[in-house]
């Protein structure tokens, strides 16, 4: 059942990804790119990332997506012109999508685990070991982890304590670039001043 | 002094001038690359003392290293950004001219170009010391971004906003390849820390062609970034269009940090045998292009900027080659020597771009005429990128060649030979100029303080380097390139 759901957000994911490249119209485009994203959330939520998969789809298929549309109304981009590649582009862009898509799936093929399942998470284990890292064995994660009740995995808890505690340094990072993205931004659509 | 407070000084350094810019225009922008560059070099003063022992086990530690590559590359990093804010300065009546809203005196509009290479220089300095894939592909994102503005910001002139779209174009491309070989590797191994992954790979027998495929991956994109054979193409569009500050930093400091961190990640796939036999070869052939592609591409220039891009794409070359012989001092001691020559390079076509109003070769006619001492500190940089002896790019090739034929790669030496060899044409093509072409006219040309002592100063670097190598090798240690903590925390990713 999980392989038949993969591969059917997969092909939708290259269907739309496909409509993307293909339309004429940009706003088209920006909703194949939509269908594309919740195919991905998809994915992830099959993984049972629930977490991502939701930001997926807020972040990604809504603002993201809403921006993008913003600025093509803005810019007021007309339907993109019909161009007439030259047959060698053509034929050196199938090339080379043809080698790296066999390349891949030649590398895909050889992976020793093909067909094996991961077995699921054991949560006591994993509540034993997060104990004896120092964990406090009352702290939200554990409590969740150790209750029958509720079968998923208190996926927000795990990125949150990942992000703040084992990453804070990446997280920093992240930050410094938003802000280099937002003073690039600034930069680059400043209008000359009268 | 923990090492990643340097770091932190820069980033907090690059948001003080951004606010002061923002809330007390001042009247003369120079002061806040004046500032700049005075806080680079007291963090440069810094990294004398700070102590690698000191960094926090827990938070930082597992990602971060400053072993002394890192503090080297660090340094490198640093003294590059500099020279870029002493040369913007120097250049700032063109950037004027092309950056929208600087024009009319002097309100506003310059100021990031100086305070964006501070974020870039941050994020070199978390390149040098970057021991963890996800923390690598951050720092290296901070670089580009910081990049992809910088090279786009002069936005009225056509040149810089192509230049701008082809390397935000190609280099989203090779992001891309990036994360998807990182993820490769991880999928194969289940690591993202360095150390973990040279304590692991050498000796992995599973799944060898998905570490092979995420090896190559991330060895494509880290070559678009040193400018390597099949990814070069950008180089010369955007060196040619962006400023020539940020061309300079581009040339320099982008090269210097991304070969580092090509280094660390090679380092283990090449000690496992099974992917060597594979990663060798493309790195050999890659090595040879490049070497063959640049010097020979290079001929045919007539525009400095253009040439300089040729040019180095063959130092990349040769630093591949010095990769590929296992000894990472002799790189380093080749990219300490291309800094100041290169730096120098630079400066030269800032001040003539700035009263001749072109970079093409023709606008260097009768230098030495106009400016005997400009002329001679370019013929010292030309000699030294040539590789002349008693200069610092001779030792630095020479070392490359030797490491080269010590690990046994004759037929890489037989390229590399005949494409140095080639070096010297187009190099003294700028001499010839100089020298021996007839000038439109025969005003001297003349050079402000601050230009004067940093040719000065950089000049004398390659000459000094080119008679007394130690000096910079004592700087350089010799440490395994990957830095392997004593005691490999157990940091098992249980939820």
């Amino acid at each position: 059942m999980d392989s038949i759901l993969f591969y059917l957000f997969a092909l939708v994911m290259i269907a739309f990804g496909f409509g993307v490249v293909m339309n004429r119209n940009p706003v088209t485009s920006a909703m194949c790119l939509v269908g594309c994203f919740l195919g991905v959330a998809a994915l992830f939520i099959m993984l049972d990332a629930f977490f991502i998969g939701v930001v997926q789809i807020a972040v990604y298929a809504g603002a993201v997506i809403v921006l993008f549309v913003f600025i093509l109304m803005l810019l007021d981009i007309a339907g993109e012109k019909r161009r007439e590649f030259p047959i060698h582009a053509i034929a050196i862009g199938l090339i080379v999508a043809v080698i790296v898509g066999g390349q891949i799936a030649m590398v895909a093929g050889s992976l020793d685990d093909v067909g094996g399942k991961f077995p699921p998470i054991d949560k006591a284990a994993a509540v034993e070991a997060r104990v004896e890292r120092g964990n406090n064995p009352d702290s939200t994660i554990n409590t969740i982890l150790t209750d029958p009740k509720k079968p998923s995995y208190p996926d927000v808890h795990i990125i949150g304590e990942a992000l703040f505690t084992r990453y804070p340094l990446h997280l920093q990072i992240v930050a410094v670039l938003l802000t280099v993205g937002a003073v690039g931004v600034v930069v680059l659509s400043k209008k000359r001043l009268e | 002094m923990s090492p990643h407070y340097l770091e932190i000084f820069v980033i907090g350094l690059a948001l003080t001038l951004l606010m002061a810019d923002a809330f007390f225009p001042a009247r003369e922008k120079r002061v806040i690359a004046w500032i700049g560059a005075s806080g680079l070099a007291i963090v440069f003063g810094l990294l004398f003392v700070v102590d690698p022992a000191a960094l926090p086990p827990d938070t930082i530690a597992p990602y971060y290293s400053a072993d002394p590559h890192a503090l080297f590359f660090k340094g490198l990093a640093l003294i590059a950004t500099i020279f870029v804010l002493l040369l913007g300065c120097d250049f700032m009546p063109v950037l004027r001219r092309g950056i929208n809203g600087a024009d009319n005196d002097r309100k506003g509009g310059v100021a990031e170009s100086f305070i964006l290479p501070l974020f870039a220089c941050a994020g070199m300095m978390w390149m040098a010391s970057a021991t963890d894939l996800i923390f690598l592909f951050l720092s290296l994102e901070l670089v580009t971004i910081s990049f992809y503005v910088l090279v786009a910001s002069m936005r009225r002139q056509v040149g810089s906003l192509e230049a701008g779209v082809k390397y935000l174009l190609l280099g989203a491309l090779s992001t891309g390849m990036l994360v998807y070989g990182i993820t490769w590797v991880f999928g194969a191994t289940g690591m993202t820390k360095m150390s973990q992954l040279a304590v692991a790979v050498p000796g992995m027998t599973d799944n060898i062609a998905a570490l092979t495929f995420g090896s190559m991956l991330v060895l494509a994109a880290l070559a678009f970034k040193v400018g390597l054979f099949p990814f070069h193409s950008w180089i010369p569009d955007v060196y040619q269009g962006a400023p020539t500050p940020v061309t300079a930093f581009l040339a320099v400091a982008s090269k210097a940090a991304a070969v580092l961190v090509l280094a660390r990640f090679l380092d283990p796939f090449l000690n496992n045998p099974e992917i060597a036999a594979k990663l060798i070869p493309v790195l050999g052939v890659i090595s040879g292009a490049t070497l063959l592609f640049g010097n020979l591409g290079a001929l045919g220039q007539y525009n400095f900027k253009r040439l300089m891009a040729y040019s180095s794409i063959a130092h990349a070359g040769f630093l591949l080659l010095g990769i590929l012989g296992r000894d990472f001092t002799l790189v380093s001691f080749y990219l300490g020597a291309y800094v100041c020559m290169t730096l120098a390079a630079f400066f030269a076509i800032s001040i003539v771009r700035r009263s001749v109003g072109r970079d093409d070769l023709s606008a260097f006619n009768g230098l030495a005429r106009r400016n005997p001492a400009l002329a001679f500190t370019l013929v010292v940089s030309a000699a030294s990128l040539a590789g002349v002896p008693l200069t610092a790019g001779f030792i630095g090739k020479f070392g490359v060649l030797m490491g080269a034929v010590n690990a046994g790669y004759w037929p890489l030496v037989a390229v590399a030979v005949p494409a140095a060899a080639v070096g010297f044409y187009y190099y003294f093509k700028i001499v010839r100029h100089m020298f021996w072409e007839k000038p439109d006219d025969l005003e001297p040309l003349p050079v402000g303080r601050l230009s004067t002592t940093a040719l000065a100063l950089l000049t004398a670097g390659t000459l000094v380097l080119g008679f007394y190598p130690r000096l910079l090798e004592r700087a350089i240690q010799d440490a395994p390139i990957v830095p392997i903590p004593a005691a490999t925390a157990n940091t098992a990713d249980t939820p």
